[in-house]
């Protein structure tokens, strides 16, 4: 790396079903005054902006970076659109802080944001034809795949959705919050894509999220702790071709070690403290622990079973309560970074895991092909 | 002043964009293929690997196939994934029921149809490996209308669905690697 | 502090055409590939690769997957896409080329505008509440800016049609040119107008179309360029700004965010030999000659412009590409090239290249 680099400003939205409350200038201002407020800087200091989001379709204006320049403060600055699928939110992160690494500017804004209520993810998730399967459609058939070359109990989904949406009641800007939920109401509620039951999904929510980068030498102008980046990586795969393994995809595995890699990590269960996972059903935390080598071939379930991936475990995934409990598309893979650096900046509040020295994000997209993944830390790179 | 009631903070847009595209060579030839009940796709030069539907390339070798490398394929396969879907209410569905979205894997494909819908076993007794056969439209009712280029439609208006044979299930090998 | 030893060591182009049999994809599979071999680099060396696409453009939600498979991507790459032309995937490309963990990168943009109605797509383009409702399609636009430039006295509509006959003059030497041929001004003004103060002539044609830039870094930049008997085309500086959206808060008649790009991609205002701009129609010529300060001697747009081929969303890497390809070819020793984004060059890149 050329630059070193940190995220100093952390926002997000409280992410509902319907934020009818804003327009989605007003929405994705919550974030990023949040986010500046954080870092105690203005939109004056800031030197770029990129956004991401998910498909235009989702809300049916097409680039609408492009109107919303305004409210972003972006005028006179560079705007850059990502648009990674559902990895989007993680690789926008990546992307601007590859401005601050390279040397070209000194602070940069990532906001990424969805507001599915004016639209319909589902008819846009369709193609907008008849028969769509969603999202859980096209991954379900995997997870059934992983069930059954796991040998995993079938309660280990509903482990998973119970942990997160727990998770999230501590979580001040999460959507679902069900401090109560127990497996048998995870069990027992209506099946949507055979295996997966209505509870073991993601909701569909309005919000976003804006993080501040800076160069190092720049991170004394905000009075928190830095959350250091010492690992970037994106990988991308053809999502379909013969010999493809959709359930442990190459690219996932490629992504990880290139930012194990990158921090010198050989043993990620053991090096890493905690991670916020992309899991928009409940199957994906074990796929993604065995995904990514943090657990080994048919043993991610058993970190869920034992309590290893609760807040109180040795290996805490998603305390804050995750895709599962919340999910603006666009917004879900920078939620997992900032939700990161606030853990290594011990600003979690009630989710917080204790002590955070090295913090694994990730986000995944299209047919489970696309990844962004980092590594954040409390304590500069070298 | 008070805050404007919510049903003028609303407004709807509602956006209708067409686009035409002619079929692609290869996927045009597929169709024609489809609606004589002959399933036809490429096979790359380089790899040999079997694509069904045909891309006009072969993404992993990422070199062009044309109408010399066309392969016929058997009407018969084996199901290597599927899910049950419950269909959610949107502009355009016309789902009601809960329905099968499996992939099929043709005898001496390399890639799978997927999308398809499975019949002669009940949705409790779906299963990776089970082997199935095409069961065609009448030729009168085959269309091939609903094909595009982006890969969304077209099986479905010319087979009606793909059922159980009552062979005995396909080994593991076979499906394992062709789940998507 | 951005770095000057990136090079574009590579190009390749589809012709533009009016509508392509091959799919969007299918343009890209033989584009990227010759791109690739120009450079004569194993698809394997490439660090990092960025894709410029509009899924509205292509029709559809994920429209940019498909294009992936054009890309080579298996074994798994290093590789992002952006919901922008080309030119601002080659911007992240020559971004990540910084960093000197890589030194070879690929930058593709595509579209087929034929399938659609640019002015029902681009029409969604705009800000939802005030201006989409009223279903203002891009010509509708220019054709307001072009007013408001013969308000000012900037210029005339002679000077638009003499722009519409250099760049069909021009794209007669251009192989991928779509509308090509000598025209006579005054025949030209002669025409009816389509949306007054506007010609037809005056417009872009509709163009299906893709373009790949294959970027090196420092010494693998020379021996590439060497092997091939050229010279690398040094990226000097590149920069984009966008400006308020509202057409009603921005001058029409200039472009300020094109010469904020301008200068801090480094162009001093110095000797140029080209400028490819994307000057979509004939006014905004003259605007961004304005804007950058263009002197007669600069020839602008020798390839024709966008108003000889319009393939949307390729177009702007095509500006650069043709640039480039003139200073690797020997001709040109200094070359600018121009994208823009968005209603009435809202958004702005300014890519400066040299030969050594």
């Amino acid at each position: 790396m050329r630059e070193r680099c940190a995220i100093v400003g952390v926002g997000q939205t409280h992410f509902k079903k319907r934020r009818d409350d804003v327009s989605i200038a007003g929405l994705l201002r919550e974030a990023v005054d949040r986010a500046l407020e954080d870092a105690q800087l203005s939109l004056a200091d800031v030197d770029a902006v990129v956004i991401g989001k998910a498909p235009d379709a989702f809300e049916g204006i097409v680039m609408p970076e492009l109107f919303l320049a305004d409210a972003l403060g972006a005028a006179g600055k560079p705007l850059l659109r990502v648009h990674t699928a559902g990895s989007v939110g993680g690789s926008t992160v990546v992307v601007a802080a590859h401005h601050v690494v390279a040397g070209i500017h000194g602070t940069v804004l990532a906001v990424a944001w969805e507001k599915q209520s004016e639209g319909n993810a589902q008819w846009g998730l369709a193609g907008g034809r008849s028969g769509g399967i969603g999202a859980g459609g096209a991954f379900a058939p995997w997870m059934r795949a992983y069930i059954q070359q796991s040998g995993a109990p079938d309660y280990i989904g509903w482990m998973v959705a119970v942990k997160d949406r727990r998770n999230a009641a501590k979580n001040p800007y999460a959507h679902l919050k069900m401090p109560d939920i127990t497996l048998e109401e995870v069990r027992d509620s209506p099946m949507l894509w055979d295996p997966i039951r209505f509870q073991e999904s993601c909701p569909s929510s309005d919000g976003a999220c804006a993080v501040v980068l800076t160069a190092g030498g720049l991170v004394g102008r905000s009075p928190g702790p830095p959350a250091w980046i010492h690992a970037l990586s994106v990988r991308s795969e053809l999502g379909s071709f013969p010999g493809r393994n959709p359930v442990r995809p190459q690219a996932g595995v490629d992504c990880a070690h290139d930012v194990y890699r990158q921090t010198g990590i050989t043993n990620p269960r053991q090096e890493i403290d905690m991670a916020e996972l992309y899991v928009p059903f409940s199957w994906y935390e074990p796929m993604w622990l065995e995904g990514h080598d943090i657990a080994g071939p048919g043993e991610g379930w058993k970190m869920v079973d034992s309590g290893e991936t609760d807040i109180g475990g040795a290996f805490p995934v998603n305390p804050s309560g995750g895709v599962l409990s919340t999910n603006a598309i666009g917004a879900s893979g920078m939620v997992r970074f900032a939700e990161a650096a606030l853990q290594v900046r011990g600003l979690a509040g009630e989710h917080q895991v204790g002590e955070v020295h090295t913090a694994l994000a990730q986000a995944y997209g299209g047919a489970a092909q696309y990844f962004a993944m980092g590594v954040l830390r409390d304590t500069p790179p070298e | 002043m008070s805050a404007p009631p919510k049903e003028h903070l609303v407004m709807e847009h509602l956006v209708t964009l067409t686009y035409r595209e002619k079929l692609t060579e290869n996927l045009n030839r597929f169709a024609d293929n489809l609606l004589e009940a002959r399933i036809v796709g490429h096979k790359c030069p380089s790899c040999g690997r079997v694509y069904v539907p045909p891309k006009g390339y072969c993404p992993l070798c990422v070199v062009a196939t044309g109408n010399n490398d066309e392969v016929e394929l058997p009407d018969r396969g084996t199901l290597t994934g599927f899910t049950i879907i419950t269909p959610v209410a949107y502009y355009g569905q016309q789902q009601t029921e809960p329905f099968v979205w499996a992939s099929v894997l043709l005898d001496g494909a390399d890639t799978p149809l997927t999308g398809q819908n499975i019949t002669g076993v009940p949705h409790s007794e779906l299963r990776m490996g089970l082997r199935v056969k095409a069961r065609w439209k009448p030729r009168e009712q085959r269309s091939v209308e609903g094909m595009t280029n982006r890969g969304w439609g077209g099986f479905g208006d010319v087979v009606e669905s793909f059922e159980a044979t009552g062979e005995p299930d396909a080994g593991e090998e076979v499906y394992k690697e062709h789940i998507f | 502090m951005a770095s000057s030893d990136i090079a574009v060591v590579a190009t390749a182009q589809t012709p533009s055409v009016r509508e392509a049999n091959p799919s969007e994809v299918q343009l890209l599979v033989p584009t990227i590939a010759a791109a690739i071999e120009k450079a004569g680099i194993e698809r394997r060396e490439i660090g990092f690769t960025c894709a410029g696409s509009c899924d509205y453009l292509t029709g559809g939600p994920f429209a940019f997957v498909s294009n992936l498979e054009a890309a080579g991507a298996w074994p798994p790459i290093s590789e992002s896409h952006v919901e922008a032309d080309g030119a601002w995937a080659l911007y992240e490309a020559w971004m990540r080329l910084h960093e000197d963990d890589i030194d070879v990168a690929l930058a593709f943009g595509s579209g087929k505008s034929s399938p659609s109605n640019p002015a029902e797509v681009w029409a969604q383009q705009l800000d939802p509440y005030y201006l989409a409702p009223l279903g203002l399609d891009p010509v509708s636009l220019a054709g307001i800016q072009a007013q408001a430039l013969l308000a000012s006295g900037k210029a005339t509509e002679r000077d638009f049609a003499e722009v519409v006959a250099a760049s069909r003059r021009n794209a007669k030497s251009n192989p991928n040119a779509q509308l090509s041929g000598d025209f006579d001004v005054d025949a030209l003004l002669a025409e009816p107008y389509f949306r007054q103060p506007l010609r037809k002539h005056d417009c872009p044609p509709i163009s299906d179309g893709a373009v790949a830039v294959v970027l090196a870094r420092g010494e693998r930049a020379r021996s590439i360029a060497a092997a091939a008997g050229r010279r690398p085309a040094w990226i000097r500086g590149m920069d984009h700004r966008v400006e308020p959206h509202q057409p009603g808060m921005r001058d029409l008649t200039s472009s300020a965010s094109t010469s904020l790009a301008a200068r801090k991609a480094g162009y001093d205002g110095g000797p140029l030999d080209v400028a490819e701009l994307c000057s979509t129609f004939s006014p905004q010529e003259l605007v961004l000659r304005s804007a950058l300060g263009l002197g007669e001697e600069v020839s602008v747009n020798p390839s024709g412009g966008p108003l000889a081929g319009n393939p949307i969303m390729a177009v702007g890497l095509v500006r650069i590409a043709e640039a480039a390809e003139r200073v690797m070819d020997g001709s040109a020793g200094r070359a600018l090239a121009h994208a823009t984004a968005g209603p009435l060059l809202q958004q702005n890149l300014v890519c400066l290249m040299e030969g050594e």
